[in-house]
């Protein structure tokens, strides 16, 4: 088995665990879709930036989720994996750290896939909207938005002794994230100059590109105004060079504080 | 040229070598210049304390960390810098058994065999671990005893050529022990080489052909288990006879007797080493029963045996005391 195979069969294992899993199950899988439901139900009525604000929400939820499954969920996998010496009985057979690392990552990815999908189903049969205008870049922007806090999860891990409290630590990383980001709120309503320091932190080009690709609008400048799929790729692009530097800190961040070895003794 | 042929000759029977490892972690040196050769379709053992280095050493051999100086081969194959290349051919069992213990075993068993190339099938594993009734039990409802023996399973579902075994029959009762060391026998009668830690020590009696007792980082002791015993000597008890005063005991064949208390009475003990291994109890015998005879006493409770691995082990942790 090569480490691509290794990883799938991995993935299938944790995604096993996710739903055999009560508490997984319910932070990972379940609690998302309902925060998602709930806060885009809230902002009916309401126009944003220039379209119904449950629209806004939706797309910015569909970024927003990634920190569930992707973050808070696998940093606790990985160190409560750690801790029970599983990490190390699968480093002792013929996977790869690349796998056993990637294949966890997988799995959450899959479960967070199958959220946006779920989300991208209510918008369009609940909410009025039409189908996403441009799934690929709909689809890269999540892929590359799991692997950074994939990642930025390894690293937690590392500096937490529990899966309970790498969890925790995830917590403040999580609403700095969130906050710092058009999640829920138009950049425009913001002072200039924290907008500005919003504009390099790692969700906004995950939101403001996935936004784009749902919508088909503008929404990573500010005219908001309806792109064809050469432009919507044009503008996406310098955010996705900003995800791509996000993945490469956060790697470094991985490398320099994950670790195979229990913390206790 | 033929040396060379003989270096390559004994380089392809050695599974496992250690020249000099010596693993430091900050200021604690935790292996401290370990040597040890095992020879393929051996079982090695690795004896010592809690604390003796016996798991680093192991690690290092399996791969896990590189030695801080010093160099290991297992297969030829530096375990740690070609880990990709070796893994297929070695199989770990560590000391803690790491299981996703939500899988069932049959799950559990499923994803390694997966993981290899060339797998043993599931039913035949099952049959190995002594789980065929249990295959869609969870893993964290087994009993300690059956988690070993599931793990142990584990390390050999891929054929591997060595095998690491770090205290595989930890928690085990003495019948399932027993089962295990059938299972570790019939391994090395199919070649597999085995190096194998253990508190119990006559698990390495039952299982070894050679072994060694480490002690603060370094090997003490090294041989087959007659070598080992051997060299610690041979001994001689019995119980001290009233009438004989201390001092009036004999020399025999230059040995001193120790006395010591053993259930209110004193017991003599004299350890008879060096000379021939095969006939120095008897050789000691012929001028005590000539000394017995000469006061006119018995020797209650006369007993003659070679030392134990038990003996050997404590002395070794005695020593340095």
């Amino acid at each position: 088995m090569n480490d691509v195979a290794q990883a799938v069969r991995l993935a299938r294992v944790d995604l096993t665990l996710v739903f055999r899993n009560r508490t997984a199950f319910v932070n990972a899988v379940l609690l998302p879709l309902l925060i998602a439901g709930a806060l885009a139900s809230n902002g009916v009525g309401e126009g944003t930036a220039g379209i119904p604000g449950t629209q806004y929400v939706m797309t910015g939820m569909m970024a927003f989720i990634l920190v569930f499954a992707t973050f808070m969920n696998l940093a606790g996998f990985y160190t409560s994996r750690r801790e029970e010496m599983v990490l190390k009985r699968l480093l002792g057979g013929p996977a790869t750290r690349t796998a056993i690392l990637g294949g966890s990552a997988l799995g959450a990815t899959a479960v967070y896939l199958g959220q946006v999908i779920i989300l991208c189903v209510l918008m369009s049969a609940a909410m009025g909207t039409s189908a996403p205008a441009d799934i690929l870049l709909l689809l890269l922007a999540a892929l590359l938005g799991a692997a950074f806090f994939s990642l930025l999860a390894m690293a937690v891990s590392g500096l937490s002794s529990t899966g309970e409290m790498a969890q925790i630590a995830t917590l403040p990383v999580v609403l700095l994230l969130v906050g710092g980001s058009p999640v829920m709120l138009p950049p425009e309503m913001l002072p200039p100059a924290l907008r500005t320091a919003i504009e390099f932190l790692p969700m906004t080009p995950i939101v403001e590109t996935m936004r784009t690709a749902y919508l088909g609008l503008d929404y990573i400048g500010a005219g908001h105004e309806p792109l064809g799929p050469l432009e919507r790729w044009g503008a996406a692009l310098p955010s996705l060079g900003l995800l791509a530097v996000w993945i490469a800190v956060a790697a470094l961040l991985a490398r320099a504080f994950f670790r195979w070895d229990p913390r206790r003794g | 040229m033929t040396t060379d042929v003989r270096e390559t000759a004994v380089a392809l029977d050695v599974a496992i070598a250690a020249t000099e490892l010596r693993q430091r972690y900050g200021e604690f040196e935790a292996v401290r210049g370990v040597s040890l050769t095992v020879r393929r379709g051996e079982l090695f053992a690795l004896l010592g304390t809690n604390g003796a280095g016996k798991t680093t050493t192991m690690e290092v051999l399996e791969g896990y960390r590189p030695a801080t100086s010093g160099t290991v081969q297992v297969l030829g194959i530096d375990p740690y810098r070609r880990r990709r290349a070796l893994s297929p051919r070695v199989g770990i069992m560590l000391q803690e058994n790491g299981f996703l213990s939500d899988l069932t075993v049959a799950e559990t068993i499923g994803l390694w065999r997966d993981l290899h190339a060339n797998a043993r099938s599931l039913d035949e594993s099952l049959e190995l671990a002594g789980l065929a009734d249990k295959a869609r039990v969870r893993v964290r409802q087994l009993s300690g005893g059956q988690k070993r023996r599931l793990d142990l399973v584990l390390s050999i579902i891929g054929r591997p050529e060595v095998v690491f075994l770090d205290e595989p029959t930890t928690g085990m009762d003495p019948e399932a022990r027993r089962t295990t060391w059938g299972l570790i026998r019939d391994l090395v009668t199919d070649g597999t080489t085995i190096l194998l830690t253990t508190h119990y020590l006559e698990e390495a009696e039952h299982l070894a052909s050679r072994l060694a007792v480490m002690h603060e980082g370094e090997i003490r002791v090294e041989g087959t288990l007659e070598e080992v015993v051997g060299r610690h000597g041979d001994r001689v008890s019995f119980r001290l006879p009233p009438e004989i005063p201390l001092d009036a005991l004999p020399l025999i064949g230059g040995h001193t007797p120790g006395v010591a208390l053993a259930g209110g009475t004193p017991v003599v003990t004299y350890t008879i080493a060096g000379g021939d291994q095969a006939t120095r109890a008897h050789e000691a015998l012929v001028p005590l029963f000539a000394w017995a005879a000469e006061r006119g006493v018995a020797l209650e409770r006369l007993a003659v045996r070679t030392a134990s691995l038990e003996d050997v082990f404590h002395s070794v942790v005695k020593e340095s005391a």
